[in-house]
């Protein structure tokens, strides 16, 4: 009996004393936030990371005065041969272990994604650390400018960027997504493109304003802040970079994808021209069938879309059922336009299929598919695409229509 | 404190004389009687020997041996003394007193006690004596009368200090056994419950009830209690939890397989159940066996209360009882390895108290635990005068300083006293198994992380399954599965809904209540 | 008499239901994927049904000999020393897949959670932990199991079920994409954990009522198949065919979660369920090797054998393989011949020697 109990003291002293090797207390860690990827000159890597401070969060007091968190994060960059290796250079400038668990999102720089994404996505995935959620940008220009910049409204740029994409402004990637449509044999990854544009001046210590009234008596008072934006979209052919869309382009590309959730649609009045209105997207639902005969291949793209009219310039008369309805048409052939937009970019200037069209073929021509998978690129470059769109506006808002003169 | 001491052989004057008193027979000459009383009672003083003669006769004489403070002295002097001193009423004015029949004539004529008994042996008369009644020696008989006296300053029925509830009796036991045992005869009116007395303890001899209800109770269970009890062999028993460690199935363990109540409606409902419950004089603690885990975690509120509410509750309390146990390592285990499942937020909330502390967090955890503990301690045993003071410096201490200078973090302030509430939603004997368990998982979440905290649950789950109190599996009903009694475990189904006694306990009470009670709203008689 | 404890109905179908999925649930869905693709949850359906003749097998054969376990009625069928040769092989068997359950679950553990710790660490806890569980005997293991298989059931369908936002079901069409070669091999690997079925013929002598050892079988058959699949398509659905590269698709299918921007960050919940059911599994097998050698060597208690058996185990796990590519290697391409061989194969051969040679109870 005593030897036993012996026997498993001895075992349980060996569990606790040779430390505990996993344990990681917060103030050994460099919590890094978001991480942009570029590459050098001679072909290295360059991994730039965004580090918190806890410090500069304050302790368990409150700290009264919107104090602008400034410095709440640390950029630093370092070059390597893979991103591992630039992490592990890193150590030397970095007095913690990085901590990958809660990186939000992921920034590919624009040279990187030209040269091939693909060399350097592995990592995001192998590491058990780093989450397949979080949120794939590429940059234009280099992602390491985009890292330098802080948020007015988040804490960091990083949850800025990650809660915009969440929120539909651009198409959402996350590493899986990317990660899928890398290993599509059909589709083309896309990715939302991410840059840094003045938003507003920075509301400095004692809120100096820029007003006229003001000017002269402040120092500070022209400087510019800029903060992180989604600018568009990146197209991709296989794993390297061919081209952007722009904002509009990228619309057309949501709508394609089935994936628009929130939305503006502005459309001139249809009495007096140079006055908009303006609808606000409720819901909206796309379906793709694709037809092929054998040697031709079309699709029937049908768009529905519920919305709310909540901004009219114009004073024409919404009870009117024609007007109504002319309305309507006006923001379906917007819609439609910009869908247009997105697919003559992608069939004919990159002859690349971002829209997942191939994987609509695949589902209903499963035998045709294994055949002439290998040259979707041409056929489906060459596609011809029919959209047809049912765009209603089902509420006004408050009002029903506008009081003359009002 | 006492030592435990098996049965000793002790040499000398005064020792063990037990095996021969118990023989001895009384004689017929009362002095001789008195003188070996005299002995045995050499030296104490509160043992009165009253000499007088029975009822003017000069030849009869009687003594009352009794002892001063255990008996109600107006009885022994009215009942006893003035009964027999005074005058004995006789049938026919002829018959003769003589010291052959004055012993019948005394017990059915003179006495006037309500209970007495007659022996003829030394050793129920010391015991009576001892037990706080008067023995009544009457000359040229061998037969001694025990007149039941008792009296002394006993506390009275009062609130329990450690169980309370809101709704239901307030009632708790004392320390004297025969009101205890008549509190519960009012609970149950019924012969079949059978109370078994015994002594227990060489040199104690404190008298031990064994209670059950004969009909529902399994008699193997009695009979396995009865050789249990019987094979106790200590010098003294002065509380149950002396029995209950030597009948418990696993010494051991954390966990009581025998659970203890000072509260009557809690011993009656265990009864009604099938258990036995052991009493013992001089304590208000009352044992019953068997128990299983989810007595620890019930109330007798449980059931006076409504149904739905206290099977929230009762859900409520094993979420807390979980919590009181794992709250400490979770927080160790979550905050040392698992960084990534807190939100980012809070996360960083927490890095920025971090980095103001120099100490690791589980050295933390520990420090305040152990400090919680120090002041539950010490506030039990706090002298009321200061205890006011204390408790203040104490929370000043704790809450106050530790944060401001630096050595605990604002976090792990909540999580300690939270733990430390959680744990008092169950009473205070149940929850000692939970709080002393968190230490060693505090231990190992703290080396192993999450990982190392569930290794610890699994093996105290382990633990638990195999336990077994008197022969019924520690988690019934919950492994094994026993799906009439789950209605009455992590929820309390309404009364009309518990249709069958308890399984394993009592298979012999299959009604508990008779099916169709369920409440309905009266229906309208449409013929008128 | 060697195990005094008996089980009852429930608890043997609980039971059953663990020690096949319990190591399984995590890395089926890969395996299945690497061979049928998108139509990977065909096979896991295939792979139920082709594993209910293996149940009847089971326990027909040990309805013909009543309150006997597997290896003491091989000696009946073969003879003396053939049946213990076969039964000293069964022993090696159990104790090798038991080792290979041991390895990955510390491989995963590791791989995912904590990097630095050596993987021994691991093994010599839940070896230590199934010793302590196995002395106590079959129903103690029954009761913890019967305390943790709801809530890891529970655990595993919310997971999926919180997935619900992130799948599209689409990425299972189109239905039969894949050859039916290849979605019949991507069956085989399940199928031989649904064999493994056959360690119920270890303890069909302590159920309370051995008739029902047939429904019990057929219920955790259903019960395991119906988790396969909605592990299998719902990690499909999340991931499409990338399933077929991931180590372990069931965690990262619970990684995206995401509900509320408050319900997230689940992986540890996976550790949980994996460590609870891991254990139960790496038991009971290790209870039932002990319980076979002991039964073997015609000894009066299995407790002496515990802790040397405990002792195999733990270095025969650290000994299978180098590498995890090599454990995840056997998993796809090895042990499904080996395993419904040994689970499948050769019982079926001692139900045809035993009916041939008339022997055992006809049941009633």
């Amino acid at each position: 009996m005593t030897k036993k109990l012996v026997c498993l003291l001895l075992i349980l002293l060996c569990i606790f004393q040779s430390g505990c090797w996993d344990r990681r207390e917060l103030n050994e860690l460099a919590i890094v936030l978001a991480a942009g990827v570029d590459s050098t000159p001679e072909g290295n890597i360059e991994l730039t990371v965004q580090i918190v401070r806890p410090r500069a969060f304050g302790g368990g007091a409150e700290k009264p005065g919107g104090q602008p968190k400034e410095n709440n994060v640390w950029v630093v960059s370092q070059e390597g041969r893979s991103i591992l290796d630039a992490q592990r250079l890193l150590e030397k400038k970095v007095s913690r272990e990085m901590y990958w668990g809660h990186n939000v999102i992921a920034i590919l720089g624009e040279d990187i994604a030209r040269d091939g994404v693909s060399k350097v996505t592995n990592f995001f995935s192998r590491s058990p650390r780093v989450r397949e959620t979080i949120w794939m940008f590429v940059a234009q220009g280099r992602a390491e400018t985009v890292l330098n910049s802080h948020s007015q409204l988040e804490i960091t740029s990083a949850q800025a960027a990650g809660f915009m994409i969440r929120a539909g402004t651009g198409i959402p990637v996350m590493l899986k997504d990317l990660k899928m449509m890398l290993a599509s044999q059909t589709t083309h990854a896309v990715l939302p493109c991410i840059g840094l544009t003045p938003s507003g001046s920075p509301q400095g210590v004692g809120m100096k304003e820029n007003i006229a009234e003001a000017r002269g008596k402040q120092e500070d008072s022209t400087q510019v802040h800029a903060e992180v934006t989604i600018c568009g979209t990146g197209a991709f052919k296989g794993d390297k970079l061919v081209g952007w869309l722009d904002i509009s382009e990228t619309r057309g590309l949501l709508w394609l994808t089935d994936q628009m959730e929130k939305g503006v649609i502005t459309v001139p009045s249809t009495e007096d021209p140079d006055r908009q209105i303006s609808i606000d997207l409720v819901r909206a639902n796309t379906e793709v069938e694709p037809f092929w005969d054998g040697e031709n291949l079309w699709f029937d793209v049908k768009i529905e879309m519920d919305g709310t009219l909540l901004e009219q310039q114009s004073m024409e008369d919404l009870t009117n059922p024609q007007i109504y309805r002319t309305i309507e048409e006006n923001v379906s052939r917007a819609i439609e336009r910009r869908a247009r937009q997105c697919l003559e970019k992608a069939q004919y200037q990159f002859e690349a299929d971002i829209l997942r069209f191939g994987e609509a073929f695949h589902i209903k021509y499963k035998g045709e598919w294994a055949q002439i998978k290998d040259r979707w690129d041409e056929i489906f470059a060459t596609a011809d695409v029919n959209i047809f769109i049912d765009a209603r506006i089902r509420q006004t808002g408050l009002e029903t229509k506008r009081a003359l003169g009002e | 404190m006492l030592r435990m001491r098996k049965r000793e052989k002790q040499k000398g004057n005064g020792g063990d004389h037990s095996s021969e008193i118990r023989n001895r027979p009384l004689s017929n000459n009362i002095e001789e009687n008195l003188k070996y009383l005299r002995e045995i009672f050499n030296n104490c003083s509160d043992v009165v020997f009253r000499e007088f003669l029975l009822a003017q006769r000069e030849q009869i004489k009687l003594a009352m041996i009794y002892i001063d403070g255990l008996t109600d002295k107006t009885r022994v002097s009215e009942e006893i003394m003035k009964a027999l001193a005074l005058e004995v009423p006789m049938a026919t004015s002829n018959t003769e007193i003589t010291k052959a029949n004055a012993l019948h004539y005394i017990k059915m004529r003179g006495l006037c006690i309500n209970k007495i008994k007659e022996t003829g042996n030394f050793s129920d008369v010391i015991n009576a004596v001892l037990s706080g009644n008067t023995v009544l020696l009457v000359d040229g008989n061998n037969t001694a009368i025990i007149n039941e006296t008792q009296g002394w300053e006993k506390r009275s029925i009062e609130e329990s200090k450690t169980e309370i509830i809101v709704r239901g009796p307030r009632e708790s036991f004392v320390e004297t056994l025969s009101t205890n045992t008549s509190m519960l005869r009012r609970k149950i009116k019924n012969p079949d419950l059978k109370i078994e007395t015994m002594e227990l303890g060489e040199k104690t001899n404190t008298q031990v009830a064994l209670v059950y209800v004969a009909g529902i109770v399994n008699e193997g269970l009695v009979e396995e209690a009865r050789k249990r009890l019987s094979r106790i062999k200590i010098d003294g028993i002065l509380e149950s939890g002396y029995i209950e460690e030597f009948i418990s199935d696993n010494p051991y363990t954390v966990f009581p397989t025998i659970a203890h109540t000072d509260r009557p409606d809690r011993v009656a409902a265990y009864l009604l159940e099938g258990r036995v419950a052991i009493m013992v004089e001089g304590t208000p603690v009352v044992l019953t066996a068997p128990s299983i885990f989810m007595e620890s975690i019930q109330t007798p509120e449980d059931y006076y209360e409504r149904a739905v509410f206290m099977s929230a509750i009762r859900g409520l309390r094993i979420l807390t009882m979980i919590l009181a146990m794992t709250l400490p390592s979770l927080y160790v285990a979550i905050i040392s390895f698992h960084h990534e499942m807190l939100p980012t937020p809070l996360l960083l909330s927490i890095a920025s108290q971090r980095e103001a502390v120099p100490l690791p967090v589980f050295v933390e955890v520990l420090f305040m635990e152990i400090a919680f503990e120090i002041i539950r301690e010490a506030g039990i045993r706090l002298p009321r005068p200061v205890g006011q003071a204390v408790s203040i410096v104490a929370a000043l201490i704790i809450g106050e300083a530790a944060v401001t200078a630096g050595m605990v973090a604002g976090t792990t302030i909540i999580v300690v006293p939270m733990t430390a509430i959680a744990s008092f939603t169950v009473y205070y004997s149940g929850s000692i198994a939970f709080r002393t368990l968190r230490f060693p998982l505090v231990f190992l979440a703290a080396s192993l992380g999450l990982f190392g905290l569930i290794t610890g649950l699994i093996i105290i789950v382990v633990h638990m399954a195999s336990l077994r109190s008197f022969g019924i599996p520690y988690l019934e009903p919950i492994a094994p599965i026993v799906p009439g009694d789950l209605k009455d475990s992590a929820l309390r189904a309404p009364w009309w809904a518990i249709k069958r006694g308890p399984n394993l306990m009592g298979q012999n009470n299959p009604r508990r209540a008779v099916p169709g009670m369920k409440p309905k709203p009266p229906t309208v008689n449409k013929r008128e | 008499m060697l195990e005094g404890g008996k089980i009852d109905g429930r608890q043997a179908v609980y039971l059953s239901i663990t020690y096949i999925m319990a190591t399984a649930l995590l890395g089926v869905a890969a395996i299945t994927t690497s061979f049928a693709r998108h139509d990977a949850w065909i096979s896991s359906i295939l792979a139920t049904v082709l594993s209910i003749p293996v149940a009847w097998l089971v326990v027909k054969l040990s309805s013909l000999f009543p309150g006997k376990t597997f290896i003491e009625y091989q000696e009946e069928i073969l003879g003396k020393y053939l049946g213990k040769i076969t039964g000293l092989i069964y022993v090696v068997f159990f104790i090798h897949i038991c080792s290979f359950m041991i390895r990955e679950f510390g491989d995963f553990i590791m791989a995912a959670f904590f990097e630095d710790t050596p993987i021994l660490v691991f093994h010599i806890i839940v070896v230590a932990m199934g010793a302590y569980t196995v002395r106590h005997g079959l129903e103690v293991l029954a009761r913890v199991n019967q305390i943790f298989l709801p809530f890891i059931i529970l655990s595993v369908v919310m997971i999926i079920f919180l997935t619900i936002p992130e799948l599209d079901f689409k990425r299972l069409l189109p239905v039969l994409d894949t050859s039916p070669v290849n979605i019949i091999k991507g069956s085989i690997t399940p199928l031989a954990w649904h064999s493994e079925i056959l360690a119920l013929a270890m303890i069909i002598p302590f159920l309370t009522k051995p008739d029902e050892s047939g429904k019990i079988a057929y219920k955790s058959l259903a019960m395991v198949g119906f988790i396969f699949l909605i592990v299998t398509a719902g990690s499909i659905a999340t991931f499409g065919e990338l399933v077929a590269f991931m180590s372990y698709p069931f965690l990262n299918t619970a990684r995206i979660i995401n509900i509320a921007k408050f319900i997230d960050r689940l992986d540890p919940l996976i550790m949980v369920i994996w460590l609870a059911g891991g254990f139960v599994k790496i038991t009971f097998f290790y209870y039932i090797a002990v319980l076979g050698s002991a039964q073997l060597f015609k000894l009066n208690s299995y407790r002496p054998l515990v802790l040397p058996i405990g002792i195999i185990l733990v270095a025969m796990a650290v000994a299978v393989g180098e590498n995890s590519i090599q454990i995840a290697h056997f998993l796809s391409h090895i042990f499904p011949v080996y395993g419904t061989f040994f689970q499948a194969a050769i019982p079926f051969l001692l139900l045809v020697i035993a009916l041939f040679r008339k022997q055992g109870r006809t049941p009633k």
